[in-house]
């Protein structure tokens, strides 16, 4: 049998038992000890009342700032790329097919090293056949001319219908519009990774323009060779306070594949490695996306001086280095 | 029952439409929460700007992060993990900053959250008056000496009606530790409120 609650102890449980977060054995106890004290129960009603006290403490945030935050969402929104899923790797999928049936659990290891075996075996057939593209040199022109259309005559003879690309020189000088929407358009070039860094290099030479910021930040966004992303963060640095950029730079932070882009990110982004080493801290304006992108780095990020980059930040400024 | 099932299911149809890329999905989710979202962050940091921060960073890191989102826990649970640790940050910050302010500015003017009490009690007695005003300032100085997780739960619990189970999944805690911290954080408030008794 239970022993009888102390006054001191049902008065310790009011605040629970009047949100309803007892359980039935525990409201019990208190009631009984209620329906024989009389002091208790004048203390109870006391505390009801300073309970409710509290309910008129509530604050809503007026209807005016709730329609400046969704209008505000709604602008950064409109910068942030659509939502993309990081999807497991095909040896994740396939590990994780086999570790879903307890059968297959069983079979886990020699079915995964048949199939490294049988991967290594396909790749030395057809990796060379691939790769020697010298043997199609027909596809490499074809990336010079595009086949428009195709026409069989009874003769047997074809028609072909060819775009052909035609070479021509264009120069001026680095100000001429022209020469900057060529280099603009070359920054994007498909095909030349080489093209594009060295087109971006000079356009990061030319005064700032929002044509240059936007070719910069779709090529620090886009473009799948590290070397022009560099290039792109390197031109950025004029531009380093507009939320577009920073929201570039916060993507490349925590998706970019290359740890070099993402160290000249984090440094573009926190005002550089420089402030921490002065002892004067990191700029602490840092903006809420930018403690949150840190944050999130902590979780995700592999690169061990990256990891002490952001948790170095987040400590100077108080931030939690946790996300949640 | 039904109705709970078929909201759940809406719920789920938005998220993942919104996981495809579908901006409007994602805004109707917005517009399901954001409310809540903002007077929670509102009443805890007792800042429009901060709220307003905290609103922006929750739902941008939602919808950045809402296509990797697998159903583990309910779309509101994991809303509101992210919420309330970006409210608990604030907190810490503006703790070691010795910032802490009990003013509320709702966005026309300043605001005392504590002075309602005194509109909600009016009462022409001036003894009853000057009990009403010392019991706040009594009430003012026990939030302040809360502890982030306390006032997080107590707010979670005595604002927005959530079960100490919920406040559990969302702080990433157990039920049981729940449940202690709001056991602390009302036995703070009872010794400090003892006097008005």
């Amino acid at each position: 049998m239970n022993r009888e609650m102390t006054c001191a102890e049902a008065r310790s449980q009011f605040w629970l038992l009047e949100y309803g977060e007892l359980s039935f054995d525990e409201e019990e106890r208190i009631e009984t000890h209620l329906d024989g004290c009389a002091e208790c129960r004048g203390a109870r009603e006391r505390d009801k009342e300073i309970h409710a006290g509290f309910d008129s403490l509530a604050v809503d945030p007026s209807a005016s700032l709730l329609r400046e935050c969704r209008a505000e969402l709604e602008a950064r929104l409109r910068l942030e790329p659509p939502p993309r899923a990081t999807e497991p790797g095909w040896w994740e999928q396939f590990a994780s097919a086999l570790s879903a049936r307890p059968v297959l659990r069983l079979v886990r290891a020699p079915v995964g090293a048949l199939a490294m075996l049988a991967l290594g075996f396909a790749a030395a057939r057809l990796a060379p056949s691939v790769l020697n593209s010298h043997l199609f040199p027909g596809a490499v022109q074809a990336g010079m001319n595009r086949v428009r259309d195709v026409h069989p005559f009874s003769n047997g003879r074809i028609q072909i219908l060819v775009d052909e690309t035609r070479q021509r020189t264009v120069s001026g000088a680095s100000g001429d519009p022209q020469i900057q929407a060529l280099l603009l358009e070359a920054a994007r070039d498909p095909a030349d990774p080489g093209l594009r860094e060295q087109s971006l290099d000079l356009l990061n030479k030319r005064a700032p323009s929002s044509e240059v910021r936007d070719t910069l930040v779709y090529a620090l966004r886009h473009d799948d060779n590290a070397g022009v992303r560099l290039k792109a963060i390197e031109g950025l640095q004029g531009f380093a306070a507009e939320p577009e950029v920073r929201s570039a730079l916060s993507q490349t932070l925590l998706s970019d594949s290359n740890p070099g882009v993402r160290m000249r990110a984090i440094d573009l982004l926190t005002g550089g490695e420089a402030d921490l080493n002065s002892g004067i801290g990191p700029n602490l304006n840092l903006d809420r996306q930018v403690i949150g992108t840190l944050q999130e780095l902590m979780q995700r990020e592999d690169n061990a001086y990256l990891r002490q980059r952001s948790q170095r930040i987040l400590e100077a400024l108080n931030a939690s280095t946790e996300i949640y | 029952m039904a109705l709970h099932a078929g909201l759940q299911t809406d719920e789920t149809t938005l998220i993942r439409a919104a996981q495809q890329g579908d901006r409007d999905a994602f805004e109707q989710l917005v517009r399901a929460y954001d409310h809540s979202v903002l007077r929670l962050a509102m009443n805890l940091l007792r800042s429009p700007e901060d709220a307003r921060d905290v609103y922006q960073e929750a739902f941008l890191r939602v919808y950045r992060n809402l296509a990797n989102f697998r159903f583990d826990c309910s779309f509101h649970t994991w809303l509101y993990r992210i919420v309330t640790n970006l409210c608990l940050d604030h907190i810490r910050r503006k703790k070691v900053r010795r910032e802490e302010a009990t003013v509320v500015e709702t966005g026309e003017s300043s605001l005392d959250r504590l002075d309602t009490v005194a509109e909600q009690r009016a009462d022409t007695d001036p003894e009853r008056r000057l009990f009403s005003g010392q019991l706040r300032m009594r009430i003012k100085e026990v939030l302040a000496g809360l502890t982030p997780r306390e006032r997080m739960v107590f707010e979670l619990r005595h604002y927005h009606g959530l079960r100490l189970r919920r406040i559990g999944e969302i702080l990433g805690a157990s039920e049981e530790a729940a449940k202690n911290c709001l056991f602390r954080a009302t036995q703070k408030m009872r010794a400090a409120l003892v006097d008005f008794k």
